[in-house]
């Protein structure tokens, strides 16, 4: 925009002077003298801080006059202010004639100086228009005159102020008409703090009247503004004022308007002052008249902000402009074509104002495109033709236009907030059949058009003949005259300063770069990096045609670093990105960046370049650089030629054995390119493996086969951390040896900083040829030792490379999940077994040769018994090994236990959960010898498990390295070895009771310590039926029952128990066996009626049989069983049944003895009936009463002769309570036994029949 | 007198940009392709050579090409399920790009030249046709400038959105045609973890492009 005169494109808002706010500046009488109108009052201006705050508020006001944004219904006005001291010059009415002319016969008629009709004007006397009568309506006659005043408050000089006032009002008015300009005069009076206290509101009022009617302002043009609290009152007010004044203001600017259609409408040509005499003596037309008339309306109706009247007398005007009549009449290479160019520029940009105004961006483009295309019309067909740099700068120049009236409109919807790209129509233009440009994009792509057009002017200017380069007064006049005909100068230099002989003419390149950086950040702003990119691409090549490499760098870096275009393939693009970036950073001497690009380049997605060398070893040949550079690059930054995977042969491996495993190197390098030799190549691993080296070594025969894939076996030679220091020297001379160079002291001092950090780890090394031709495969196998178990990835590989110029680290990484890799083989050019993530390898631990086992089987441990566990570590591994043992035992509670192996012993005490010796050191274990362990666990009380894990940590003497591991678990499971039941059962006590008559029995005669128990006594029988629950027959040596507990006031002793041999008695497993104990419970007083408790315990001592055969000491076992609790002794009365069978002679009687017990205190009453029965028939009473008194017992006796032998019989005896009727158990004692119908008797079989069936 | 009409100047089909989420969890990482399968140029009509020659060169048109994937980025946040982008930008007053997502995340950008082909308004032929267009099919031609004639003759030279659209169910079709193909593994052309992919390299994918590119003016319907 800045090439159109100022003010030409202003935007057009009411101009209102402002006087009296502050003083004029001295030099102001001086223009007075000169042509104009004087407007100026001798009172002194207003002083105080609210003048200086109206007079800073009123240039804010006039700063927002200037603004280009639309002017809203809401704005209630937009102004452009304007504040002198008491004197204002107005510009004259009338141009005076020149003083050259001599004088007329008639009195002249005089027209305005701006009109061409005027000889002292510029446009006399056929030019169309210029930016002057503008700039004259904007900023030189105002469409209000405000003058500040203020009101006196001595009420001495009031009147003589007040009349002072008026008369200077009155003589301003008198100016102003008798100027001719119709321009308002307002008076504001500005009271201030001491009028508001010396005066009354009536008193003011009156005053002002006064002044109104002395001076005949009409009551709208006169205003009194109170003292206000503070400043933002007081804008308040004045915007008040404002929004009535402009009113005021935009019906002045009608009134002009209104002028100039009346005069357009008389359709008369005015003649000029004097007939032009000079040129072509040519004077405009009607239609030039027209055009005149209806660009004032439209700059009117712009002050008034009426925009639909604005546009359309501007496209009248624009019409009448390139209508037949005007610009086509106007001679190519007369001044006034280039002025009427400028016209219809002028025209369009306020047209396409006023359409972004109204939100017709649509309209705004197609007005825009249609100008373009209208004025390229008629430069081709009236001017010069577009083919030349003048056409490109106007272009050019249009589109920056477009892209600056965007800013400056602020048009709603594009800013770089919104995100968007382009608006959509307007509605007016909605369905219709758009072009895709017309639909107003932002800034950016309007910044892109204008820097194309300046490239192209760029084309053509650089094909200006040097004839027409020379400065015009080195060449002959009609040459200077051809060449004004030629080149077309509209907006834009001469070819002499467009592109000079001599010098620098236009700087084209800066100009676009300036117009693409614009257009750069609209677009990053917008997100679209892309463009973005592109254009800082452009801008590149432009600075590099400037040569201002180190920006070029600058601009392309970003790009190069995040991988811009060549992480998504737009191989094109990035190619030409590396060319250029290249070239800068050859120039810059960035060593790194040239040899980077330099490898990414020898790539063979790219185009070859002809006639480049393609070799890393020239890459740095002219690049200036002081040091020989080391350069780290990695494949994030710079993609590479050479494509590498390593794979293991196999998934898994073990350690302390060997993995092949691969690394292939795959040159895409581009034909012509020069073979590398790489100087080492590194491998990492993540995990438990040791990176590895592999040094070229030129002295290797060169693998020169043309097969695509040749696969080297390599020889690794493995440096523990320790050992590096030895091998460090060997290594040294080995690589000097290979790389031969003059720099040997360098190369040293690397190769030990290498070194330094691999003596911590340790590596692998290896030598071979590592010269690879472009397209050519060459793969490495390798034997890697693995040492530790674990996971190992290959993560990365780092490539070196080493010229005498430069040295060169390239990081590929390996670790790419999911990548496939295959396994080469000699004369196949495709991997064979491709499986993913090949670069994994599972190290196995090293399987464990030691071997851990039982000395003898494991069998059935039981609770009671010691635990002896005999381990025996036999070492299978080829050398003899360092053994350390730990023992961990697991279970509810764990015993005491002791190790003991040789020397070395160790005892635990007992533990809950868990116990564990760890760290016992059993020293060198011989190959192929073996040593035993013991392990002593105490008996267990109870049945329980235990889990024992024996591990033994070892490593070899050959191999201190590895540790090995080896873990014997052992679970036992104790259990009882015998499980038993129970049965207690009632025997008749042979003594008798105590009798309560007894006194002296009964009386508690106190032999010495111990209480003779006094009271009644019970017999019991406790039958224990008992199991083994072992696996194998053991001896029972002792049965014994014990008494645990009874209650207190009883007594309770086993009075025989079954006798066993000393060698005891074998029990075999799962076979029932029987034990009958006799006790005898007893109160110890006749008082205690108590039932009495007793808790039993069977007591099995045993052993095993099998260590009677060891010979060793043969402990015996106690196992307890609880039998429970038994309540003997109680209260109830009970009958007993005995038997006694007869002896030999008497044969096969019985005697059945009923003894009823009364341990009662009651006297009690009991009825005996004996069934008769066919079994057997017996004697005694058949129907009897037994009276027992209180402790008493008494026996009835039956006798039985069974008629049966060898079977039970059933004597049927019931015992009936006579008192309760209640019929009574009868216990069955020895030989007999009870059923749900009652007692039965054994009857042994006759001696002759058992004789009959033992024979 | 003759009348520029619009032609398609370039046809490019761009790696998928799918995030895979919709693929699988496990592929959320992958990163979007955005690489260029096809690029199709076309030659346009140049008034001041009376001859056919393509507005930009192949490099200029890569640029154009990668900087819609900017655009597409931008609306597919609110853009419709469709696929159709429609108008995606005018890059100057003469080239505009028209995209088109497949729901595998393809993208199918279609560069219009406003002033690509030159009708004689009411005359009886296409005026240069042969020229560049080399190996054009006679048939299409001749009814593309029957159809564009008739176009030009009732509305200006402007362009709807719809108006691509028969262009771009050309590519589609063209493409699912591709994808049937059992030897195409589109995986090789945007591979989901890796760097890169190739370029379609079938024939009959690019002489469908071709066609499609010749075939079209503005009021052609089918391709």
């Amino acid at each position: 925009m800045d090439g159109y005169p100022l003010g030409s494109l202003d935007h057009n808002v009411p101009l209102i002077v402002v006087s009296g706010l502050s003083s004029d500046p001295p030099d102001q009488p001086a223009k007075a003298k000169g042509q104009g109108v004087l407007l100026r009052s001798d009172l002194p201006p207003l002083e105080g801080k609210e003048a200086n705050f109206l007079e800073s508020y009123f240039e804010e006001v006039d700063e927002r006059g200037k603004s280009w944004t639309v002017v809203t219904r809401e704005e209630h006005y937009r102004l452009r202010v304007k504040t002198v001291g008491r004197t204002f010059v107005l510009p004259s009415r009338r141009a005076t004639l020149p003083e050259t002319i001599e004088p007329l016969t008639t009195a002249p008629i005089l027209h305005s100086p701006f009109s061409p009709l005027s000889p002292s004007s510029a446009l006399y006397p056929d030019g169309l228009m210029n930016a002057q009568w503008i700039k004259k309506h904007q900023e030189e006659i105002p469409s209000i005159f405000v003058c500040f005043h203020t009101l006196t408050s001595d009420s001495k000089i009031a009147v003589q102020q007040d009349n002072r006032l008026k008369s200077a009002l009155n003589g301003m008015r008198a100016t102003l008409v008798e100027s001719g300009y119709k321009t308002r005069l307002v008076v504001i009076i500005l009271g201030d703090a001491e009028a508001k206290a010396n005066l009354t509101a009536e008193i003011i009022q009156d005053r002002l009247e006064g002044v109104r009617r002395g001076t005949g302002l009409d009551p709208k043009s006169i205003f009194y503004i109170p003292p206000q609290e503070s400043p933002s009152e007081l804008r308040r007010v004045m915007d008040s004022i404002f929004a009535l004044l402009y009113n005021t203001a935009i019906e002045y600017y009608r009134d002009l308007g209104r002028h100039a259609r009346k005069k357009r409408s008389r359709g008369i040509v005015p003649q000029p002052t004097l007939p032009p005499t000079s040129g072509t003596s040519q004077t405009l037309s009607l239609p030039d008249w027209n055009f005149r008339y209806d660009f004032k309306s439209a700059i009117f109706a712009e002050f008034r902000q009426e925009i639909d009247a604005a546009i359309r007398s501007f496209e009248q005007a624009y019409e009448i402009l390139l209508g037949q009549d005007v610009l086509d009449i106007i001679p190519s290479w007369s001044p006034r074509w280039n002025e009427a160019r400028l016209l219809a520029d002028i025209i369009s940009i306020r047209c396409l104002r006023l359409h972004l105004w109204m939100g017709q961006t649509s309209l705004a483009v197609r007005r825009w495109q249609s100008h373009r295309d209208r004025i390229s019309d008629f430069v081709d067909r009236r001017g010069r033709g577009t083919n030349n740099y003048g056409w490109q700068a106007w272009e050019s120049r249009w589109a920056m236009v477009m892209a600056n009236m965007i800013e400056m409109v602020e048009v709603p919807g594009l800013g770089p907030s919104t995100m968007t790209i382009f608006l959509q129509p307007e509605k007016a233009l909605f369905g219709e059949r758009l072009q895709p440009w017309e639909l107003l994009h932002h800034t950016g792509y309007w910044y892109r058009i204008a820097a194309r057009h300046l490239g192209a002017r760029r084309t053509l200017a650089h094909r200006i003949p040097d004839d027409d380069r020379g400065a015009p007064d080195a060449s002959p006049a009609s040459r200077v005259a051809s060449k004004a005909i030629r080149y077309d100068t509209y907006m834009c230099p001469p070819p002499h300063e467009e592109y000079p002989l001599n010098g620098n003419g236009i700087n084209h390149a800066q100009l676009m770069i300036d117009c693409l950086l614009n257009a750069r950040g609209q677009f990053q702003a917008r997100k679209q990096h892309r463009i973005a990119a592109e254009i800082s691409l452009e801008c590149a090549r432009e600075m590099a045609t400037l040569g201002s490499w180190n920006e070029v760098l600058a601009m392309l870096r970003p790009l190069w670093e995040d991988k811009s275009f060549r992480s998504e393939w737009w191989l094109d693009i990035s190619e030409d990105i590396l060319w250029v970036m290249r070239r800068a950073a050859a120039e810059t001497g960035r060593a790194d960046i040239v040899v980077a690009i330099d490898w990414e380049l020898m790539n063979e997605r790219f185009t070859p370049r002809k006639k480049w060398h393609y070799d890393l070893a020239k890459s740095l040949d002219g690049v200036s650089s002081t040091s020989r550079p080391f350069i780290t690059i990695s494949d994030d930054v710079a993609s590479s030629f050479i494509s590498t995977s390593f794979a293991f042969r196999s998934k898994e491996g073990r350690a302390g054995e060997t993995c092949l495993a691969q690394l292939s190197l795959k040159s895409e390098a581009l034909q012509a390119a020069a073979p590398v030799t790489l100087s080492s190549i590194r491998v990492e691993f993540e995990g438990h493996l040791k990176p590895i080296t592999l040094i070229h070594d030129s002295d290797l025969p060169t693998n020169s086969s043309e097969t695509p894939v040749s696969v080297t076996l390599v020889a690794l030679t493995e440096q523990l951390g320790g050992d590096a220091k030895e091998s460090d020297e060997s290594e040294k001379e080995d690589k000097n040896d290979g790389d031969g160079d003059e720099d040997k002291a360098k190369d040293e001092d690397e190769v030990e900083v290498e070194d330094k950090d691999d003596e911590k780890e340790g590596q692998l090394t290896g030598k071979c040829d590592l010269t690879l031709r472009p397209g050519h495969r060459q793969v490495f196998e390798m034997n890697i030792p693995l040492r530790e178990p674990g996971q190992a990835s290959a993560s990365r590989v780092v490539l070196t490379y080493k010229t005498d110029t430069f040295e060169l680290d390239y990081m590929l990484s390996l670790s790419e999940s999911g990548k496939v890799t295959g396994w080469f083989v000699q004369g196949a050019t495709k991997p064979r077994l491709s499986r993913p993530d090949g670069h994994i390898l599972h190290i196995q631990p090293r399987p464990p040769k030691m071997k851990l086992r039982p000395v003898e089987p494991l069998g059935q441990f039981y609770a009671n018994e010691p635990i002896p566990l005999r381990i025996g570590l036999y070492n299978e591994e080829d050398d003899s090994a360092n053994v350390k043992l730990d023992i961990r035992i697991v279970g509810k509670v764990i015993p005491r236990f002791r190790v003991d192996a040789g020397e070395h012993k160790r005892e635990v005490d007992a533990a809950e959960e868990e116990s564990q010796v760890t760290g016992l050191a059993l020293g060198h274990i011989a190959s192929s010898s073996s040593l035993e362990l013991s392990i002593h666990l105490d008996p267990a009380p109870a049945p329980t498990a235990y889990e024992i894990q024996i591990r033994a940590d070892y490593h070899l003497e050959s191999d201190a390295a590895t540790p090995i591991v080896q873990v014997l678990p052992i679970h036992l499971n104790i259990v009882n070895a015998f499980e038993a039941n129970y049965d207690l059962m009632p025997r008749l006590h042979p003594d008798p009771w105590p009798s309560l008559f007894d006194y002296e029995d009964l009386q508690d005669v106190s032999d010495g310590d111990v209480v003779q128990a006094r009271g009644l006594a019970q017999q019991w029988c406790l039958v224990c039926h008992y199991a083994s629950f072992a696996t194998e027959d053991l001896d029972v040596v002792g049965l014994d029952l014990a008494v645990t507990a009874v209650t207190p006031g009883g007594r309770c002793q086993v009075v025989n128990q079954p006798e066993l041999s000393a060698d005891g008695m074998i029990v075999a497993p799962k076979t029932m066996y029987e034990a009958r104990f006799g006790l005898v419970a007893q109160k110890i007083t006749l008082d205690d009626r108590h039932p009495v408790a007793i808790d039993l315990a069977f007591v099995v001592r045993w052993r095993r049989r099998r260590q009677l055969a060891d010979g060793e000491s043969n402990s015996i076992n106690v196992t307890t069983m609880t039998v429970g609790q038994y309540m003997v002794l109680g209260t109830e009365p009970r009958v007993l049944a005995s038997v006694l069978h007869s002896s030999q002679e008497q044969a096969g009687l019985v005697r059945l003895d009923i003894t009823i017990e009364n341990p009662s205190s009651h006297f009690l009453t009991f009825g005996l009936v004996m069934e008769p029965s066919d079994a057997f028939a017996f004697s005694g009473s058949k129907q009897t009463t037994v009276h027992l008194l209180p402790m008493s017992r008494r026996t009835k006796t039956y006798r039985l002769l069974p008629l049966a032998r060898g079977v039970y019989i059933r004597p049927g005896l019931v015992v009936r309570d006579k008192y309760f009727q209640k019929v009574l158990r009868v216990i069955p004692t020895e030989g007999m036994k009870i059923d749900k119908d009652g007692l039965l008797v054994w009857v042994p079989p006759a001696p002759e029949a058992e004789e009959k069936a033992e024979g | 007198m003759s009348a520029a009409i619009p032609s398609v100047a370039c046809l490019g089909v761009i790696g998928r940009n799918k995030s895979a989420t919709r693929l699988g969890q496990q592929l959320t990482k992958s990163h979007p392709q955005n690489n260029p399968l096809h690029i199709s140029i076309f030659p346009s009509y140049d008034p001041t050579a009376n001859a056919f020659t393509p507005i930009r060169n192949p490099l200029q048109f890569s640029l154009l090409l990668s900087s819609t994937i900017d655009v597409f980025d931008l609306r597919s946040k609110t853009s419709t399920a469709s696929g159709d982008f429609g108008l995606l930008h005018a890059i100057d007053d003469r080239l505009a790009a028209y995209g088109f997502e497949t729901n595998t995340g393809v993208r199918m950008v279609c560069i219009v030249d406003m002033r690509g082909r030159r009708v004689e308004a009411g005359g009886s032929g296409v005026a240069g046709q042969g020229g560049g267009a080399a190996g054009a099919s006679t048939a299409s031609s001749t009814s593309a400038s029957a159809a564009a004639r008739s176009s030009v003759g009732s509305v200006g030279a402007g362009l709807r959105d719809s108006e691509i659209k028969p262009v771009f169910r050309a590519m589609q079709s063209a493409y699912v045609r591709l994808l049937q193909n059992p030897f195409y593994d589109p995986d090789e052309h945007a591979p989901l973890g890796g760097k890169g992919g190739r370029r379609i390299t079938s024939k009959k994918f690019g002489d469908d492009m071709k066609r499609i590119g010749e075939a079209w003016t503005p009021g052609v319907t089918t391709l």
